[in-house]
This record gives structure tokens, C-alpha cells and sequence, in this order.
């Protein structure tokens, strides 16, 4: 097994994320410039960005976002995790942000999944329910600008859909938040089937953010020019993670499973043609999946718009159906994703802008519209 | 460096899966035996289908390997020796020309430069032949080992001067222990520039990663082979060597890996991480626009129609991967709903024609 990365040494190293001028990506002067906190994003407060659509208040929800919360840095306080426990603390900041880039609804998750190596059961659960209880706290202030999805220590089945359970039935979380593989085992190992039974039971979306495909690569083939372990180990990551749920059968088990991959999942939706038809072509392909891949792609598994370019859209969508887009920032680092992209899309509807900005996210976030009227 | 996976193996698994499994469908050898040759129209108009994606293997190489560690890499997979059969599954796909390349990699690891040397000779002697035997049937590609850069510059000029090869094959993504895209192999990338030659890069299957990419769906293969075309071409362009050779062309497998079908990433770290695109002049769709090529192994209407919006029409050439079976039928392109016929006749042969310079009458 190797070591999972540093998610936010990770980030950190995305410096300070001056805007460099690229073909049709968008600039991002809106954050400010960028700069500041190590690449994230920062503005200072300033007047709420409101988005219309065909003259229409259209709410906006940002299904991929990154913090941490008060409260964990006690619990691993003289363990081996106690470096692992900072990061994007949630404050003021986090709301001029969300304001200026025009998000009514931002979906909390904390990411990075170290906590997936703590091996005491006690010591784990507690990490996950002071997670889970100060994104409880901080949603729970900001009623009507965030939802927070449920971490989980999925290192212990049992326990992560106990933890589930109890996020979204006690604390008021909308769902999970997950990484790619657990210390190296892909999530479509029966062993992880009572996380997935539970999220199908409750109906909640899943929501997966790899760490640069460490599962899959060793670290130092990463080494060059282009911040490679990123831009090719987080889409690759999630490629794995979303054709293993498909291969192995997960979601022929878990029909109910709604499973969002950040970054435009990955490159499975883009170029999905080799997935398709590997059961097909390949003789030692062995497939358990019981229906054809594309089944999978158009009902079970979701992702966010971060393909960047108004073209990538309009094929993401074109693969997967309207229904299974929605609007993601990767908030607060700084990537060229305005709310713009989608208000201007040049093919996109106005009820397809609509629904990847919101309309899909409603009902399975459990979010009531007049809160944001 | 890891060992590669035995090329030959895999290629013997996919040949007999295809008739285990009872899927004939995409087993384009065995329609070979069906009938006659087919000629494929575009609006009433005869137009030459031309496939940039072909293997061959060459017998005479393992009389060359005999005795050394490479010994049982020298031996040729009976299904890509080029004869009857080929022809008679080209015919009745409707391909009327192939480009051959020569694939598995293995040569890379040779450590002794006479034996490197004498291995893409034999190959690429091995092509011309085959060329010679079905002029108006096939192109070649030269081989040629890219452990020693100056040799591999030699090979490939070689096959073009001397043995009238259209170009040259690059054979896995990855060097051992390095990457194309280092200084070392400027020399080579020199000289498939000054030759003005198109190159076609196949995965190898060496990302390091095949030990994860086990079980169920072939990963191996399935995201392996995209993924390790995906570092290549990320290399050249992040480290500045399509801009240091702007003549260089390189056709891509497999839809040129998951970059033309996902390229906004690619531009996306340089606005994270301006210092990680230090070297890179250009904006990532340029490089597709010019410098790199994709075969049409995408099998989908919108992603065929993705890629040719991100790299223009001009970019992408009909690939088969014969002899393995895919759904690579030229009707898939034929009856892409979302293409012009302008369009179609460029992808399954026009580009090509331009490309490797053939004369546009050859079939007629």
C-alpha cells in the first residue's frame, strides 16, 4: 500500500494562481486575481452576484468545493495524524467568495481522506463525527447559502454507514463525500457493500474526489512540467474508481446509487467508447456489469461541469444526459470555472443551463427552493 | 523500470477471446473469409478508405533475436503477419490501404546497440518487402530503437531513404526510465522533423500502473493504453518539444488518448500553476490543431464529432487496429449521423492521402 498524498500540501502547491492568458478559458479576475492563501481564491466582500436566465432569478448550486472545519485538530491532537487535520478553515471569507462568483448553494465536503489510514476504529469515528459535526455547525449558521455532505470512515464498512446514517438522518447532511480507493482497494470490493447499501437505502449522492491516483501511479513518475499528478493522476483516479463500479457489478447491486465524479469525472464521460465496449472486444474482460456501460453513465453516476471548455460541455452532456451535469467550482482553488461558462454556454438551453446550475441537484440535495427565493 | 507486459500474450488473449466468447461481430478476420472486395462510396463518389492503425510482425525477426534475452519477443504473432488474410479482411471492410507499424516495444530495452540496430533492420527490411508484395495495399512505418537516440535517427532515415517507408512508428509511450520529451532525444525528433514525416505512436503498456489496473473490464487495455498516450503527449507538450520541433507530426492510437476528448485540464494547470507551463508556448488546442494527430478509434457519434470540434477535421485519420477486433467498421463513420460527407471522406482517407504524401490516384 502506498501512503495517500497530502491533499492540502497538494493544494498548497498550487501557488499563487495568477491568471496566465489562455485560449477561451475565462479570466478570473472576479476572485481577485487569485493570489493569496496559497492559490485559493480570495475576495474581499463585496456585493452578491445574482444569476438570471432569460430574465429569470436562477439559483445556483456548487456541487464541488473544498474546506475544513474546527474542532478535528483536537481529536487528532498527539496522534500520527496531527499534522493532517488543517487546512481551509470555513469562515467570512468563504461567503464574499461564493458571493462574488454568483453561488447561492455551496455543497461542503472535506477532502483528502487521511483519516481513511487511522487503523483505531474509536480514534476514526471520532475524527469523522467532528468533521461531521462542524460542517453540521457551520450549515447550520449559513442555513440558506450551504449543505455539507457526510464524511465517512470507509476503512471500517460498517461504521461509515453508521456514520452516513447518522449524518443525514441526525446532523442534516445531504449525502457522502468519498476518495477513489481506500488504502489502495477499489471501492467495488464487496467489502465496502454496506457503505454502498446505505447510501442506495437513503438515496443520497456520493460524491468522489481522487488525491492524484496514488492507487495507481507511483508518485515520482509524476515528476515534470504541468503539475501532471494532478492534471492527469485526479481524472485518472476517478476513471478507475467509476469503470471498477461498473465492471465489478456495484451499481447492478446498488441500482440506486446517484455517484457524482468531480472534474467531469474523470476522463471515463469524454471518452467513454473503450469502456463501452471492452465487455464486447476484449477476451479476458470478464465483466459482471449485468446492463450495457452507457446504462451506468446516463442513470448512476454524475458529474460535475469541470470539463473547462464550453465545447468539453457540450459533449459531457451529450454523453451522459442533461439530467446527470451539475455546476462545480472546485471552490476555493483557483480553476477557470465562472458561473459564466454555463449562463453563456453557446449550445446549452436555457433549461439545460438551468438544470446543471441547479434543477438536478434539487430534489437529490433535498434542498427547498423557497429558501433561496 | 518495470518489465512491459508481454505484447505477444495479450495479443494471443484478444485473438482467441474473440472467438471464445462468441463475438464475431468485431472480429475482423474472421469476416475476412465472407466474400469479395467492398468499395466504399461517399455521395455516389469512390473514395479511398485508408487505415493509419494496423500491426504487422515480421518472421525474420527472431532469427535475428535468436539466442538472446529477446529471443521470445522475436517471435511474430501469427495474426499480424501480413498475407491472404489480412487482405481478404480489408477487403471485406472496404479498407483499401493500410499503414503498417510494428508494435510491442520490446526492442526499447535492448541494451546492445549492433543487436538494436540489427533488429529494426530486419524489421524494417521486413516491411519494405511487404509494401513491395502489396504496393497499392499497404504503407510501412520504420521501427527503430529509441534507447539510443542517434541510431534511432539513422533507422528512421533509413526506412525513408532507402526503403521508401512512409514515416516512423514510436512504440510505446515511454522510454526506460525517461521520457520522449528529454533533451537526449532532440537528435531524433530533429530528424522526423528535417525528413518532414508523419510518426504514429501505439502504446506499450508501461505506465507503471498495469499492476492496478487488473480485474474485471481489461483495464489494462482499456484505460492503460489512453492513459499512457495521455502522458506521452502531455510530456512533449509541457516540456516545449512540439515547440522546439513545430515541423514534428505524430498520429496518435486510440483517439489520441484522453486528451482531445478532455483537454480543458491541460490549459487549466497553467492558470493554477503558471510555473508549470513554463515551457510550453502555445495553448494546448493549438498543439492538436498541428502537431498531433488521433486515429478515429473513438466509436461514438459525439465523440468522433468532440474531436474533430477541439481538433479540426484535418487532425483525424480512420484507424482499425487490425488485427483486433473493435467495432472500427467504416460504416461507423459512414453513418455518423453528425458528420458531412466532407467531413467522413477526409477522416477515412483524404487526411492520409496529404499526410503521407501518396499519390491521390493510387485506387482509383
Amino acid at each position: 500500500m502506498q501512503n495517500r498524498r497530502d491533499f492540502f500540501k497538494t493544494i498548497a502547491g498550487a501557488a499563487a494562481g495568477a491568471y496566465v492568458a489562455g485560449r477561451q478559458l475565462p479570466a478570473l479576475a472576479q476572485r481577485g486575481g487569485g493570489g493569496g492563501r496559497g492559490g485559493a481564491a480570495a475576495v474581499p466582500p463585496g456585493p452578491r452576484k445574482q444569476i438570471s436566465i432569460g430574465g429569470k432569478r436562477v439559483t445556483v448550486i456548487d456541487v464541488h468545493s473544498h474546506c475544513t472545519v474546527d474542532g478535528v485538530a483536537e481529536v487528532v491532537k498527539g496522534t500520527p495524524f496531527e499534522r493532517q487535520a488543517g487546512g481551509r478553515a470555513l469562515g467570512a471569507d468563504r461567503i464574499a467568495l461564493i458571493d462574488s462568483e454568483g453561488i447561492d448553494i455551496q455543497v461542503l465536503t472535506i477532502n483528502g481522506y487521511w483519516w481513511w489510514e487511522v487503523q483505531d476504529r474509536d480514534l476514526a469515528n471520532r475524527i469523522v463525527r467532528a468533521q461531521n459535526e462542524g460542517l453540521a455547525r457551520w450549515v447550520s449558521d449559513h442555513k440558506d447559502r450551504f449543505v455539507a455532505l457526510s464524511s465517512v470512515s470507509l476503512q471500517f464498512p460498517e461504521l461509515a454507514a453508521e456514520q452516513l446514517d447518522y449524518g443525514v438522518k441526525q446532523l442534516g447532511l445531504r449525502g457522502a463525500t468519498i476518495g477513489g480507493h481506500v488504502n489502495g482497494q477499489s471501492l467495488s470490493d464487496p467489502k465496502f457493500d454496506p457503505f454502498w447499501a446505505k447510501a442506495n437505502e437513503l438515496g443520497v449522492i456520493v460524491f468522489m474526489h481522487p488525491g492524484g491516483a496514488d492507487n495507481i501511479i507511483k508518485e515520482d513518475a509524476w515528476k515534470a512540467r504541468g503539475d501532471i499528478g494532478n492534471i492527469i493522476g485526479n481524472p485518472l483516479e476517478t476513471t478507475y474508481f467509476l469503470t471498477r463500479l461498473i465492471f465489478d457489478g456495484t451499481f447492478d447491486k446498488f441500482p440506486n446509487l446517484k455517484v457524482c465524479g468531480a472534474h467531469g469525472g474523470g476522463y471515463l464521460p469524454s471518452y467513454f467508447q473503450r469502456t463501452e465496449v471492452a465487455c464486447d472486444v476484449r477476451g479476458n474482460a470478464m465483466c459482471a456489469n449485468k446492463k450495457h456501460p452507457r446504462e451506468y453513465l446516463r442513470t448512476n453516476i454524475m458529474a460535475d461541469t469541470m470539463v473547462l471548455t464550453d465545447e468539453g460541455l457540450r459533449h459531457l452532456v451529450a454523453e451522459m444526459g442533461i439530467s446527470q451535469v451539475v455546476y462545480g467550482t472546485d471552490n476555493p482553488l483557483n480553476w477557470p470555472v465562472p458561473v459564466e461558462m454555463i449562463v453563456n454556454h453557446s449550445t446549452l438551453t436555457n433549461d439545460q443551463k438551468i438544470q446543471i446550475l441547479s434543477g438536478n441537484l434539487m430534489k437529490l440535495l433535498r434542498i427547498n427552493t423557497a429558501a433561496t427565493a | 523500470m518495470q518489465n512491459r507486459r508481454d505484447f505477444l500474450k495479450s495479443i494471443a488473449a484478444a485473438a482467441a477471446g474473440a472467438g471464445v466468447a462468441g463475438r464475431f461481430a468485431y472480429d475482423v478476420l474472421a469476416q475476412g473469409a465472407a466474400g469479395g472486395r467492398r468499395q466504399i462510396s461517399i455521395g455516389g463518389k469512390r473514395i479511398r478508405v485508408i487505415d493509419a492503425h494496423a500491426h504487422l510482425s515480421i518472421r525474420a525477426v527472431s532469427d535475428v533475436v535468436k539466442g538472446t534475452p529477446f529471443e521470445r519477443n522475436g517471435n511474430a504473432a501469427a495474426n499480424q503477419v501480413i498475407g491472404p488474410d489480412r487482405i481478404k479482411a480489408m477487403d471485406a471492410l472496404g479498407i483499401d490501404m493500410a499503414v503498417l507499424t510494428q508494435q510491442g516495444a520490446w526492442w526499447y530495452g535492448v541494451p546492445d546497440r549492433d543487436l538494436a540496430r540489427a533488429i529494426v533492420r530486419t524489421m524494417n527490411e521486413g516491411t519494405a518487402a511487404v509494401v513491395k508484395q502489396y504496393p497499392d495495399r499497404f504503407v510501412g512505418m520504420a521501427a527503430f530503437p529509441i534507447q539510443f537516440p542517434d541510431l534511432a535517427a539513422e533507422a528512421l532515415e533509413d526506412g525513408v531513404k532507402r526503403l521508401g517507408l512512409k514515416g516512423g512508428g514510436i512504440s510505446a509511450g515511454f522510454i526506460p526510465d525517461k521520457e520522449f520529451s528529454a533533451p537526449e532525444y532532440d537528435v531524433f525528433w530533429a530528424k522526423a522533423q528535417e525528413l518532414g514525416v508523419l510518426l504514429f505512436m501505439h502504446p506499450g503498456g508501461d505506465t507503471g500502473a498495469e499492476a492496478h489496473l487488473r480485474g474485471k473490464g481489461n483495464l489494462g487495455n482499456t484505460i492503460g493504453n489512453p492513459l499512457e498516450t495521455t502522458i506521452f503527449l502531455s510530456h512533449l507538450i509541457y516540456e516545449g518539444t512540439l515547440d522546439k520541433f513545430p515541423g514534428v507530426k505524430i498520429c496518435c492510437a486510440h483517439a489520441g488518448g484522453f486528451l482531445p476528448s478532455y483537454m480543458g485540464r491541460t490549459d487549466g494547470a497553467c492558470v493554477r500553476q503558471p510555473d508549470a507551463c513554463s515551457s510550453k508556448k502555445r495553448p494546448v488546442d493549438e498543439y492538436f490543431k498541428t502537431q498531433i494527430m488521433a486515429d478515429s478509434m473513438i466509436f461514438r457519434d459525439d465523440g468522433l464529432r468532440h474531436m474533430i470540434a477541439e481538433m479540426g477535421v484535418g487532425q483525424i485519420v480512420y484507424g482499425t487496429d487490425m488485427p483486433f477486433p473493435w467495432p472500427i467498421n467504416p460504416d461507423t463513420i459512414l453513418n455518423n449521423r453528425l458528420l458531412n460527407n466532407a467531413e467522413k471522406e477526409a477522416i477515412l482517407g483524404g487526411n492520409l492521402v496529404k499526410l503521407l504524401k501518396l499519390s491521390p490516384t493510387a485506387t482509383a
